[in-house]
């Protein structure tokens, strides 16, 4: 069940990880909104290399790595589908502008699955929920949220043993065409859901032992609070925007080939 | 005044033709260690699931009879209002876990019932020292050995402070290493704390030496009430499904055999193991 792997977050600490999720995701917004103003190569470029001390900070350049590869498919389509279109609509030629078009387009998505992930790879499940909550979404949503984390290895591992009592009563799930294939999931997908509800029985049980929903005002253990490092964080995130809006209105950014003296 | 009390209690589940507990009479003392024992489907769960209110609040179905726990109905009290006075451990500890931290979990209970952070956090970490489980504080639940998540559970509940502790057989997903060290904690719980502790068990070789009450069920009935060494000790209890301590039955065999060994009935290999000892000199 190595597709549930990602989903299994490991405590770290790190001061990217111990920033508060709300001003990471505030300064992810920003960057999307920043990548998204620009359209030249040069600022898109400097923005997903911005990224990079996150990662060095919070440690976790293998999962960075990992994520920007799976992204690899959609970029060089992205990239190529550009090209193409370019080269289409503008005369049947391939130029330098085409080409740099085509990878600045490509930079901006890169940003946008880099900063993205390196929110989800810095932010625990447990911070999220409770920013969710300590941002007024109701606390039933919170609860959803991070019991659904909490509960997908152990789903995972009840899905493996599931298949296993199968296999061992002669179930081949490798077997045959692709829609025979899906079909063979059935005798594997009854039993999980069965159990699942089950277990969401059980589940309730246990809470209303433990006096859910007894006040209406529902407390906390933690408290998020801004620390020094989220009014870095937030003096950084202010800083991109002005010198951000300061480039677009006044600056004008020069194109790789300008400076490479290509037409 | 005993702090459960029940009264000619039966109860149906929705939908079954027939009552899974008859006519229910007991009684508990406060501070008492009670152990509730009997085949599988005789009510022991049923039973345990009226002290809180589960029964008849969240199960529906027909409850008949009277049930007074800490002082009030537990019939007409909502759950979660009976969850300040009873606390409930469950079966099977991966599914009375929510949370993502140990910590957070313990603290469930008293983040629903609305404590201030300071008193929660000082009664979290009291919780989670006295059943041994401070170090592990910030580990998430489902990478903790079954012994160790019962122990969350059992603090979990601690942490709210209840008068009564009742256990539904937390130790049958367990290995018998980490049930013995579970019974520990609870017995120590008791002597402690002077909590009242329920327990349902099916192992009395590991159990019946901390009780000082037993309750033997059968086909939804109570069939024995009483003080372990004299429960255990009578021939009918043989004839139900329970497993009583080897080292009673020993004592019984040597018993016939003419050996020479004390009156009071052993309940664990060591009381018998001094006897013989005794006897020997």
């Amino acid at each position: 069940m190595s597709v549930f792997d990602g989903l299994k977050f490991r405590k770290v600490y790190s001061p990217i990880h111990n920033l508060d999720p709300r001003m990471k995701f505030i300064y992810v917004i920003i960057i999307f909104a920043v990548a998204i103003i620009f359209n030249t190569i040069i600022p898109l470029l400097t923005l997903f290399l911005m990224q990079v001390p996150f990662v060095m900070l919070a440690r976790v350049q293998k999962q960075w790595l990992r994520s920007l590869r799976g992204a690899m498919f959609l970029a060089s389509f992205i990239f190529f589908i550009n090209i193409a279109t370019n080269f289409f609509t503008q005369g049947y030629t391939l130029n330098a502008k085409n080409i740099e078009d085509a990878a600045t387009m490509t930079t901006r998505f890169l940003v946008l699955v880099e900063s993205f992930s390196v929110f989800f790879l810095t932010t625990s499940p447990d911070h999220l929920g409770l920013a969710l909550e300590q941002t007024k979404v109701p606390y039933e949503f919170s609860f959803a949220f991070t019991t659904a984390v909490r509960f997908v290895p152990v789903l995972a591992e009840e899905a493996q043993t599931i298949m296993d009592a199968q296999k061992a009563r002669g179930l081949e799930l490798e077997k045959g065409n692709f829609l025979k294939r899906i079909r063979n999931y059935v005798p594997v997908l009854i039993p999980l859901i069965v159990s699942a509800i089950r277990r969401s029985l059980e589940l309730a049980e246990a809470m209303e032992a433990r006096a859910w929903g007894a006040t209406k005002k529902r407390t906390n253990l933690y408290a998020l609070k801004f620390n020094k490092g989220d009014y870095v964080l937030l003096a950084l995130t202010t800083g991109v925007l002005i010198v951000a809006v300061y480039t677009v209105l006044y600056v004008p950014v020069p194109t790789i080939r300008a400076l490479l003296g290509v037409p | 005044m005993p702090i459960i009390e029940t009264k000619n209690l039966s109860y149906t589940y929705p939908s079954a033709s027939r009552p899974s507990i008859q006519d229910i009479s007991i009684k508990v003392e406060k501070g008492e260690f009670v152990l509730i024992t009997g085949p599988s489907g005789c009510g022991k769960t049923t039973l345990c699931r009226t002290f809180n209110g589960l029964i008849p609040h969240f199960y529906q179905g027909e409850l008949k009879g009277e049930i007074t726990v800490a002082g009030k109905n537990a019939a007409k009290q909502p759950t979660m209002e009976m969850a300040k006075h009873v606390g409930m451990v469950f079966q099977n500890p991966e599914n009375q876990l929510f949370a993502l931290s140990v910590e957070k979990d313990v603290a469930f209970g008293l983040e629903n019932l609305g404590f201030d952070r300071k008193e929660m956090r000082e009664r979290v970490n009291w919780a989670l020292k006295l059943t041994g489980i401070y170090d592990l504080r910030e580990r998430s639940p489902h990478e903790m050995s079954g012994g160790q998540q019962q122990r969350v559970a059992i603090a979990a509940v601690l942490a709210m402070q209840p008068e009564i502790i009742v256990l539904d057989e937390p130790t049958s997903f367990l290995d018998p290493l980490s049930a013995e060290k579970i019974f520990e904690v609870i017995y120590d719980l008791n002597q402690k704390l002077g909590l009242t502790v329920v327990l349902v068990e099916h192992r009395l070789d590991l159990t019946a030496k901390y009780a000082n009450h037993i309750i033997i069920m059968d086909e939804g009935k109570i069939c024995f009430d009483g003080k372990p060494r004299e429960v255990l000790s009578k021939q009918e209890t043989r004839l139900i499904g329970v497993g009583i301590p080897k080292a009673t039955l020993l004592y019984e065999m040597l018993k016939k055999e003419g050996a020479k060994l004390g009156n009071t009935t052993p309940l664990c290999s060591k009381e018998l193991a001094d006897m013989v000892q005794e006897a020997l000199k």
